[in-house]
């Protein structure tokens, strides 16, 4: 199976796209946007949570980028015809199946840890290494609930509205999921779609990490919508084969 | 000991939604030949093909490959396949392509012939999205015999080929007999089934129409061509012992019984027959025959 694993992380990284949008573009906002805001801060104290937030905030941006971009590149290899391929191989349905979720669970990291790098050495963002570690701990499982929604898309949408997901979902999830601007700030209205986001309690988990709070609740809501997605992904490929071309 | 056939196909029943595309079909294919299903677009072939690969299970019926069921016998690296739907991965090279295929098998084909044999020389560090139609269908050859599979199973390996192209790959199908494999390649190309079948399964309507030789299949029609030039075909499939009209432009093909009495309608009606010719049927005239004359 590592055969398979290195050769597709391999096709992903190829495309410059990906890297830009799931590590430099959140790691340059992480810079920007705590440049601009956090000067703004009254004292060293809000500057740190204001640096810490929004470090959390892009991380989970990043990451959820990463996930969904990775897996929903499936319905390509669909559409290329690969994975019609890859079925007169020795190799089990299941193995590639595997490979693909791998693919997105490692490619969640260089997302991850490039902003975090950035959150604690160009923005100062101070937090005990007990806490870096459960940070990016959490944040790294998390990002399988987004895994598995990328692959239930990879699954069941064609090749055009899955390129176009790619680059519009995690715009909106992280929108929605207060990523960019604090739910804090949402009207009431919006307030509750934000609840219902699955990016919402990506953020949710980390920020209950670094403020030193429980984060067994947002843990929970995020396992739900893992599990939602992954049986709905069960689905859609039982009755949808990977092979298959088309129908 | 007997070998198992390379393919044992028995009473193959293929249906989507309402449509059957395969009826009651048995094919056996004993280990060494080289079998050309031909028939005309939607005649079943590649349903048969894609039951035999094991990528859907048939409605009724059953598949051996090797004397195991399919999806076994492509595990365990018995059988190389080109699809006609398959495709190479995006933002690859060649040559990564080809290496993780072959890693797959335990016995692969040498890299260096492999690219050779295959005409894929200087391919290799090309990006799959960089390749030609034809390259494409050379370098999808090259991952269905990466690991010197017993079996190989070519579902209209030439179809986006020119001609000289075609040419190269019907002598690689040559050699890949000579040395031992058993290839089974689905084709409309009549000429294509000539040329490299040592036996001929003609397929249509999902059915087995005839088999043998391509000389046993022609002879089994025991009838003649006529052809000369014409463009008006009006009528011709009327004229006594026509069985098919074909041909291309304005040369027509007549598939005939009795080629003395169409000759006498025919110059009866006619004031000229320029370029006439009559000879024994070619396997066109059979296929057309035996097909209905559908193209």
């Amino acid at each position: 199976m590592t055969d398979l694993l290195v050769f597709q992380l391999r096709r992903v990284t190829r495309s410059w796209q990906y890297l830009l949008f799931t590590v430099l573009l959140p790691a340059l906002f992480t810079v920007f946007f705590t440049k601009v805001f956090g000067a703004q801060a009254a004292d060293p104290a809000e500057y740190q949570e204001y640096a810490r937030d929004y470090m959390v905030s892009m991380m989970c941006y990043g990451a959820l980028g990463a996930a969904l971009g990775a897996t929903i590149r499936l319905s390509f290899d669909r559409a290329s015809g690969w994975l019609r391929q890859l079925r007169v191989l020795p190799l089990p349905a299941r193995t590639v199946v595997a490979v693909d979720v791998a693919v997105g669970m490692v490619l969640v990291l260089p997302s991850l840890l490039v902003v975090a790098l950035v959150g604690r050495f160009v923005n100062d963002v101070e937090l005990g290494l007990g806490s870096w570690a459960v940070l990016l701990g959490a944040l790294w499982l998390g990002s399988g609930a987004f895994v598995a929604l990328g692959m239930l898309l990879g699954l069941a949408l064609e090749e055009k509205a899955a390129g176009a997901a790619i680059g519009i979902l995690s715009v909106v999830l992280a929108a929605l999921g207060g990523l960019w601007i604090p739910v804090w700030l949402f009207p009431d209205g919006l307030q509750l779609v934000a609840r219902a986001m699955p990016s919402y309690w990506y953020g949710e988990l980390g920020r209950a990490v670094v403020t030193g709070g429980s984060p067994a609740g947002a843990a929970l809501v995020l396992a739900g919508f893992a599990l939602l997605f992954t049986a709905a992904a069960l689905a859609v490929g039982s009755r949808r084969p990977l092979h298959a071309v088309a129908g | 000991m007997a070998q198992t056939p390379a393919l044992d196909v028995r009473g193959l029943t293929v249906r989507y939604g309402g449509t059957t595309a395969v009826h009651e079909l048995d094919l056996l294919i004993p280990r060494g030949q080289t079998v050309a299903l031909l028939g005309p677009n939607g005649a079943g072939k590649s349903s048969t093909v894609n039951a035999a690969l094991g990528l859907f299970r048939p409605s009724s019926g059953t598949v051996e490959v090797l004397g195991r069921d399919p999806l076994t016998a492509v595990r365990t690296g018995g059988v190389g396949a080109m699809l006609q739907h398959g495709g190479l991965p995006s933002e690859a090279r060649v040559g990564e392509v080809l290496r993780l295929v072959a890693g797959r098998y335990a016995d692969p084909w040498p890299m260096a012939d492999l690219v050779a044999t295959t005409g894929i020389v200087g391919l290799t560090g090309r990006r799959t999205e960089q390749l030609s139609g034809g390259q494409r269908q050379r370098v999808l050859l090259a991952l269905a015999l990466a690991g010197t599979p017993p079996l190989l199973v070519l579902d209209e390996p030439t179809s986006a080929m020119d001609v000289e192209g075609r040419h190269a790959f019907w002598a690689t199908m040559r050699s890949l007999a000579d040395r031992g494999h058993t290839v089974v390649f689905a084709t409309h190309h009549l000429d294509e089934a000539d040329a490299v079948a040592d036996r001929v399964v003609v397929v249509d309507g999902g059915r087995v129409v005839a088999d043998g030789t391509a000389a046993q299949v022609k002879s089994g029609i025991a009838g003649r061509t006529v052809r000369f030039g014409c463009t008006d075909r009006t009528g011709l499939s009327d004229l006594p012992g026509v069985t098919a009209v074909g041909g291309t432009g304005d040369l027509v093909e007549l598939a005939t019984t009795d080629a003395e009495a169409t000759l006498r309608a025919l110059l009866a009606a006619r004031d000229r027959l320029p370029d006439l010719e009559v000879r024994g049927a070619s396997l066109e005239q059979a296929f057309l025959t035996l097909t209905g004359g559908t193209r």
